[in-house]
């Protein structure tokens, strides 16, 4: 069992020490931002705490894995066997127990510790073997794998923009939005096989728009109902609104566009970072989204022509 | 016509592929036979564009990726992807607009069923369905009987044959030279990173017996088995 944690502490370091940090960072970046994003949501949101125990869920069902609880279970004796996937979940819920007990929220945390405990008996590949349907099966690979992953996010996000619409909060309507392209975004994070790109009869440029039309396309139709909503029930902010809309279309063709501007290797931190920084300053994107896109031709040039 | 000259590729310090001329036919089945690790699968990704190589490989088409259909030694799936989104996938790829899918589902695969669930055998009939269906002009296919059941090497032994009369160029590796026997014209030897012979169908029985000699030799005998 102890092997296991230190084996799983190694890995996580090896990511990050691939990914171009160095873990002692890496671990301050990421309370840093914890902190910061708790500190956000629960200073901008009446229903933050829906959100945290969506998060926690989330952190939960990462930890579950077909294959490696059957590993572990071959592995290890029964007792064993829960012991360590109960010591594991509690590592994955202990930062939000600590921001709750920061917070003085105590009522909260036997939800989450439930969840910890509940989420040792599950096996969550084996449950959802069957072929979930997707309306985008016409146009694989990333929109039909990511819906496949994610489609229980979406009843929640429509059921946050319920929310925020019924308490006129239009902060947390346009969260709901964004929470759409953050999703979205997410499904650009696979690299696929070689195979996959060589196999389009395409050149580098138009390989690029395709994948960029596709995926404008299809996140419009899933956040169009929500803007939509959202445009009608805060007239007065619509310009906000369409600006943030904007922004975010422009942010996932960025994203799209460094995935292949590393390829064959995944984004790394320099190009985080520079996405970050246009975040923050979102004129750079005039300057980024060519950047990455002539350096998503270039790199795809290799493998196309 | 695919045409190799002088092709060189080196990992490294490691040269895989020494100096290699060959050429290869439309209407034309070959045969490549190596050690594992003799270079076959380093040959196929060249003459498909996946890797850089010294060298000229000319054919009649312009840009020669576009019309190869490559099946891989094992091929890639997504988890969560169908094999009918798989089949799409390919399809779309090469700007093939396909209107049924289930007919030409000639190996009878659960096609609304995730493909990362597939056993080997159904993953590589799956992918050289999709290839087939890309109606490619050259086909290069790295261990197609691999894994696969009887009477699916039978039904590929019969595409084969099909894709030589619909005038199509195919290259074949494989470990099972019966199979090789039955679809080939030619069978070349690929040996030290370059072809060491070249046999037409007439002689293929010579090189079996040729490479029985030189491979069982006294290696056999060498085993103490009590």
């Amino acid at each position: 069992m102890k092997d296991y944690f230190y084996l799983q502490f190694k890995i996580l370091n090896r990511k990050f020490i691939a990914f171009g940090l160095h873990p002692i960072l890496a671990y301050l970046i990421l309370f840093v931002c914890f902190l910061g994003f708790s500190n956000y949501i629960f200073f901008t949101m009446d229903f933050a705490i829906h959100l945290y125990i969506l998060l926690a869920f989330r952190v939960l069902i990462k930890l579950i894995g077909k294959q490696k609880n059957d590993f572990l279970k071959f592995l290890l004796t029964k007792k064993n066997y829960i012991l360590t996937k109960l010591i594991e979940n509690f590592i994955g819920i202990l930062p939000f127990v600590f921001f709750l007990t920061y917070k003085k929220l105590f009522l909260y945390i036997p939800i989450f510790i439930a969840l910890a405990i509940t989420s040792i008996f599950f096996n969550f590949n084996r449950g959802f073997n069957f072929t979930i349907p997707t309306p985008f099966y016409k146009k694989p690979f990333e929109f039909t794998i990511g819906f496949r992953n994610t489609f229980y996010i979406f009843p929640i996000v429509y059921y946050l923009l319920y929310i925020s619409v019924s308490v006129k909060n239009f902060n947390l309507s346009v969260f709901s939005m964004l929470m759409i392209f953050l999703v979205v975004s997410s499904y650009y994070s696979k690299l696929e096989n070689e195979y996959f790109i060589w196999n389009y009869k395409t050149s580098p440029e138009e390989f690029i728009h395709k994948k960029i039309k596709t995926g404008l396309t299809y996140t419009t139709l899933l956040s169009s109902p929500i803007f939509i909503v959202i445009g009608i029930n805060f007239t007065a902010e619509f310009e906000t609104l369409l600006i943030f809309w904007l922004l975010a279309n422009a942010y996932l063709t960025t994203i799209i566009l460094a995935k292949y501007a590393a390829y064959p290797f995944q984004t790394d931190l320099p190009q985080w970072v520079f996405i970050g920084i246009s975040i923050a300053f979102p004129p750079l994107l005039i300057i980024q989204i060519p950047y990455f896109y002539f350096q998503s031709r270039k790199k795809l040039n290799t493998i196309l022509e | 016509m695919i045409t190799l000259k002088n092709i060189t590729k080196s990992y490294g310090k490691k040269n895989v592929l020494k100096n290699m001329s060959a050429s290869f036919k439309k209407g034309q089945v070959y045969g490549i036979i190596g050690e594992n690790g003799s270079g076959k699968t380093t040959l196929f990704r060249c003459i498909s564009g996946l890797e850089n190589y010294s060298g000229k490989i000319e054919s009649d088409f312009k840009i020669l990726k576009n019309h190869i259909g490559l099946l891989m030694t094992e091929p890639y799936f997504f988890s969560k992807i169908t094999g009918k989104e798989y089949i799409r996938l390919l399809n779309n790829a090469r700007q093939k607009k396909l209107t049924t899918i289930e007919t030409n589902n000639i190996f009878n695969l659960p096609l609304n069923k995730y493909a990362s669930t597939y056993s080997t055998g159904m993953k590589k009939k799956l992918a050289l369905t999709a290839i087939l269906l890309q109606g490619n002009d050259c086909f290069i296919l790295d261990e197609p009987f691999n894994g696969v059941d009887i009477q699916s090497n039978i039904i590929i032994t019969e595409i084969i044959h099909k894709l030589k009369k619909l005038d199509k160029t195919v290259i074949i590796a494989s470990h099972i030279y019966s199979t090789l026997v039955e679809t080939c014209d030619e069978i070349h030897h690929l040996k030290n990173g370059n072809f060491a012979k070249k046999v037409s169908k007439k002689d293929f029985g010579l090189l079996e017996a040729e490479m029985k000699e030189i491979t069982i030799g006294t290696n056999v005998k060498k085993l103490e088995i009590d």
